[in-house]
């Protein structure tokens, strides 16, 4: 069984996200596993220059272009208007591909539905069906339970960050095809972004890293939290936090880890000086490896994991920083 | 002015998991249901502060899901919804999360709704895919990881921020729409005793689900689901943290580096 895939990435800010070249690494592979096929980009957004020359050096068949002055804010109604009319340039079988970034997650489900296809979410695992179609796997309950799901006919995933490696792409010239959407539903019009406030800095994003290092109110002031950024910047991390840090004023809600934060699943998940309340588990059980940092030996969080350092958070993390950064030297 | 709010009832997030004989999902033999999946109980907590601070005039719930489900509209009329609509679901009927979406999609026709409010994701399957396939079965426009509502009811506009990986961003957009908020502007409320006794006598409507097929069968997808569980596993539980033996924070430090980079690889 061949399978043709269209990967429809993440560029929201100009370029394609670290999450996108995972996707379209993973549907080389899973090609070359179902035994040849195609992989196609699609590009959606306003202003696109950049982003294509990323495409068109990621190995792949075709790229298809939707550049236009009404992709500018992302609207999920008129990006999957625009995913339609490119997956009708692709033959059967079809699987399409998205990071489940904000967008991801919020374009794949639509497209689903419009295509009445099999649609999964925070995909961590992808095998080509014995009959045809899609089996992935995905986590559920917080991380507690696997399911392993089948999908037939037309295949909407989306696949979740650091759960698939980024391997090197082949060369290749692909031809760039704009592709022409026509005038869009009602549903699709009307929705204007204002203005995009960053919070990152020059950190990575939280949600992308492999590797977060957070800190909770055991951090005690404002100005210990530096700690946990010094530790962050030395493994080239990014920064999260419990809620008592937000409620605390200390760092913006945009740090916060968990239940109505962000929920995470990088390779390595450092919590200092944070409990392990059910609410903040919820955002990182996923994590591949948790290493937390608590003075109490009791603390909930030592329950989830995989290393436990029972001491003083205000003085192990600087001696983690200053170890980092003479290994980084040596 | 309306809104719709979906809800469903989620197994207790401490409940102890065990696999069905069927080997393709939980046993809910002897699980304790929650009355309501907390990120749906933050969107109704949100949509009563639209009905209290923007005017909203009426605030509907709706479920889809077995008999015991119920028990979730309840707590959300006990909230301060006004109304429940209960789409009962035979134990038999296979459903993935598109087609929980069309049996809304097809209940709503006949439902006022200026606003459709779901939460971010269930607890349990995590799939997060109810409320922009319902934008797309409704033909309204969806908005996603909303931090910040602020309708407009003259202009049908809603002002609003969102999280985008790296920031936020503040825009506004037309409404009727669907919306999922990822932070509501305050915790959910515990319903009081006399709103509990209240809300049993509050209008709770029952549709059979085959009631609906036919307006689910001419959407999109029809009335089969288009996924299919094959296996529900649980890996091994975590054996809980090992410790790092340690006398100085360096020596911490140290060991703890070694094994991440040599036993866990992750460095
Ligand atoms: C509806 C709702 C939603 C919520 N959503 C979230 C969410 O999304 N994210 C979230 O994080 N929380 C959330 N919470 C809050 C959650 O219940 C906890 O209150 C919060 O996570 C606690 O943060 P913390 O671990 O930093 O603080 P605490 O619970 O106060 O823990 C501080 C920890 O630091 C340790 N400590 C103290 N001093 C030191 C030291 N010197 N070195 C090392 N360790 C030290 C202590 O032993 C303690 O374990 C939510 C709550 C509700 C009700």
């Amino acid at each position: 069984m061949t399978l043709n895939v269209l990967v429809i990435t993440d560029q929201r800010e100009g370029h394609l996200k670290p999450s996108s070249l995972e996707a379209i690494s993973e549907a080389r592979s899973v090609v070359e596993r179902s035994g040849g096929g195609s992989v196609t980009i699609g590009l959606i957004g306003s202003g696109l220059a950049e982003a294509q020359k990323e495409a068109k050096s990621q190995g792949v068949q075709r790229v298809l272009l939707a550049d236009h002055e009404s992709f500018k804010g992302f609207s999920a109604a008129a990006y999957a208007f625009a995913a339609e009319r490119m997956a009708a340039k692709l033959s059967a079988p079809l699987a399409i591909f998205l990071p489940d970034t904000a967008m991801g997650r919020e374009l794949a489900p639509r497209l689903g539905a419009k295509l009445g296809a099999g649609t999964a979410t925070a995909v961590v695992e992808i095998q080509p069906g014995a009959s045809g179609g899609l089996q992935i796997k995905r986590k559920v309950f917080g991380g507690k339970a696997t399911e392993t799901v089948n999908l037939l006919g037309t295949v909407v995933l989306s696949l979740r960050p650091n759960s698939f490696a980024i391997h090197p792409a082949p060369a290749g010239d692909p031809p760039v095809e704009p592709v022409e959407v026509g005038e869009l539903p009602a549903s699709a019009k009307g929705l204007a972004v204002e203005r995009v406030i960053s919070t990152r800095g020059d950190t990575p994003e939280l949600t992308e890293a492999p590797i977060v290092v957070s800190g909770g109110r055991g951090l005690k002031t404002a100005e210990n939290f530096v700690l946990v950024e010094n530790l962050a910047k030395e493994l080239g991390a990014a920064v999260g936090s419990s809620r008592a840090v937000v409620d605390a004023g200390w760092r913006p809600a945009s740090y916060q880890v968990g239940q109505t934060g962000k929920i995470i699943a990088p390779q390595l998940y450092i919590a200092c000086g944070i409990s392990g309340a059910i609410q903040h588990l919820v955002g990182i059980t996923n994590s591949r490896c948790i290493v937390a940092i608590n003075k109490d030996p009791a603390a909930p969080i030592f329950k989830v994991a995989d290393y436990g350092v029972a001491g003083d958070a205000l003085t192990i993390l600087p001696a983690l920083t200053s170890l980092v950064a003479r290994n980084k030297g040596a | 002015m309306d809104i719709l709010v979906c809800v469903k009832q989620v197994p207790d997030p401490e409940t102890k998991l065990r696999v069905a004989p069927s080997g393709k999902s939980f046993d809910t033999d002897g699980v304790k249901f929650t009355i309501n999946n907390t990120y749906d109980e933050a969107m109704v907590e949100e949509a009563l502060r639209m009905k209290e601070e923007f005017g909203f005039t009426a605030l509907r719930v709706i479920s889809v899901g077995p008999p015991r489900a119920e028990e979730a509209l309840r707590s959300a009329l006990a909230m301060g919804a006004d109304e429940a609509v209960l789409v009962e679901t035979p134990a038999d009927l296979p459903l993935d999360p598109l087609l929980v979406a069309r049996y809304i999609a097809a209940a709503a026709k006949d439902i006022p709704h200026d606003l459709v409010m779901v939460g971010r994701q269930a607890q349990d399957d995590e799939a997060g895919v109810v409320g922009s396939a319902l934008g797309e079965y409704l033909d309204l426009p969806s908005y996603s990881f909303v931090t910040d509502l602020a309708p407009v009811p003259a202009n049908h506009l809603l002002k609003m921020k969102r999280y985008v990986e790296g920031g936020e961003e503040v825009f506004s957009a037309p409404f009727p729409a669907v919306l999922s908020i990822l932070k509501g502007a305050k915790d959910p409320r515990t319903p009081t005793l006399p709103n509990i006794l209240k809300a049993r006598k509050k209008p709770l409507k029952k549709i059979p689900a085959k009631d609906l097929e036919a307006k689910v069968s001419a959407l999109q997808g029809g009335a089969k689901p288009t996924s299919d569980i094959l296996a529900f596993t649980l890996p091994p539980p975590r054996a809980g943290a090992k410790m790092i033996e340690f006398q100085t924070p360096e020596e911490a430090a140290e060991r703890l580096i070694k094994l991440l980079k040599e036993e866990a690889r992750v460095l």
